[in-house]
């Protein structure tokens, strides 16, 4: 990303968990592969894969998910250090969100209902590519969106 | 081959909004303040949070997960700091739907200035961009 602030006015990183922000870029750049594989193919099973990694970025932590394990053993040691973090909650929600998109993908794929499968599939290659190319989070853009929309369900009384 | 087909739809279309999302992103738009002749106030919530003292308090909007909203809240309180009747406060709408609705924001950071009466001058979506900022800024500071 190119709008990030200089250095100088960085504040001391406060004590919450946070990650190398080139390694959630570089697992979405094989996560963008992959998805393309999956769309390409139509083979679910590594779809289903796909939603196994994104379950545990989300669920377990970051750093149990297996691109991420590649990221250390591969790419890090080939960068320069960095001191720049990021927060590791705005991640974790969009691998979350990449989850259900995930798991709905497959269900339709292995159910037969390829265009679920397709159009579940396209979503999560969306966000993504979106991710990988321009650092842009949908998951994180659409938590405010999702929410406005569950205003009236809300006031049903329906738990979100 | 459908899959192919929206594959390749898929990255053309998010390349596309990828690049209109980095154009706009941090650009100073006109407030909402002001249309035509009548003057509008931002929501008492809001109006609540300005700084009585400051000429322009800068309202950022944040969510929980959004990591831009750390690097505008870096930039903005910094550029309050070094800045005469500037103010810098921020509104988190993670779980305030409604006040999102009211001020019609979609993404997180959006950074409203208002002035002293409540009256929203500018906003900007995304990370500002400092000069551009100040700049706009300018003919509503003191001196």
């Amino acid at each position: 990303m190119s709008e990030q602030p200089t250095p100088e006015e960085a504040v001391p990183t406060p004590a919450r968990p946070s990650v190398d922000p080139r390694g959630p870029r570089f697992a979405a750049w094989l996560t963008t592969a992959v998805l393309l594989v999956v769309l390409f193919t139509g083979w679910w099973p590594l779809l289903a894969a796909q939603a196994v990694v994104f379950a545990l970025g989300a669920f377990a932590g970051l750093r149990f998910s297996p691109y991420a394990a590649l990221f250390r053993a591969l790419v890090a040691p080939r960068l320069a250090p960095t001191d720049e973090r990021e927060d590791a909650a705005p991640v974790r929600f969009a691998q979350g969100v990449g989850f259900g998109f995930a798991v709905l993908g497959s269900l339709g794929y292995a159910l037969g209902v390829t265009g679920l499968g397709v159009v579940a599939t396209a979503f999560a290659l969306a966000a993504a590519f979106l991710n990988a190319a321009f650092g842009f989070c949908l998951g994180c853009e659409a938590y405010l969106l999702i929410n406005r929309l569950s205003i009236k369900q809300r006031k049903v009384g329906t738990a979100r | 081959m459908t899959g192919a087909l929206v594959a390749v739809g898929t990255l053309l279309l998010c390349a596309v909004v990828g690049l209109v999302l980095r154009a706009r992103n941090g650009r100073v738009r006109e407030g909402r303040g002001s249309r035509g002749t009548t003057v509008e106030l931002v929501p008492e919530d809001v109006r609540a949070v300005l700084d009585p003292a400051a000429a322009v308090t800068l309202v950022q909007l944040s969510t929980t997960f959004c990591t831009p909203c750390r690097h505008t809240r870096v930039l903005l309180s910094d550029l309050a700091g070094r800045t005469a009747g500037l103010a810098h406060t921020d509104i988190d709408l993670t779980d305030r739907p409604e006040l999102a609705k009211a001020l019609s924001v979609l993404r997180t950071p959006t950074t409203l200035a208002v002035d002293a009466h409540g009256v929203e001058l500018l906003r900007v979506g995304g990370v500002p961009k400092r000069e551009d900022l100040l700049t706009a800024l300018r003919p509503h500071l003191p001196g």
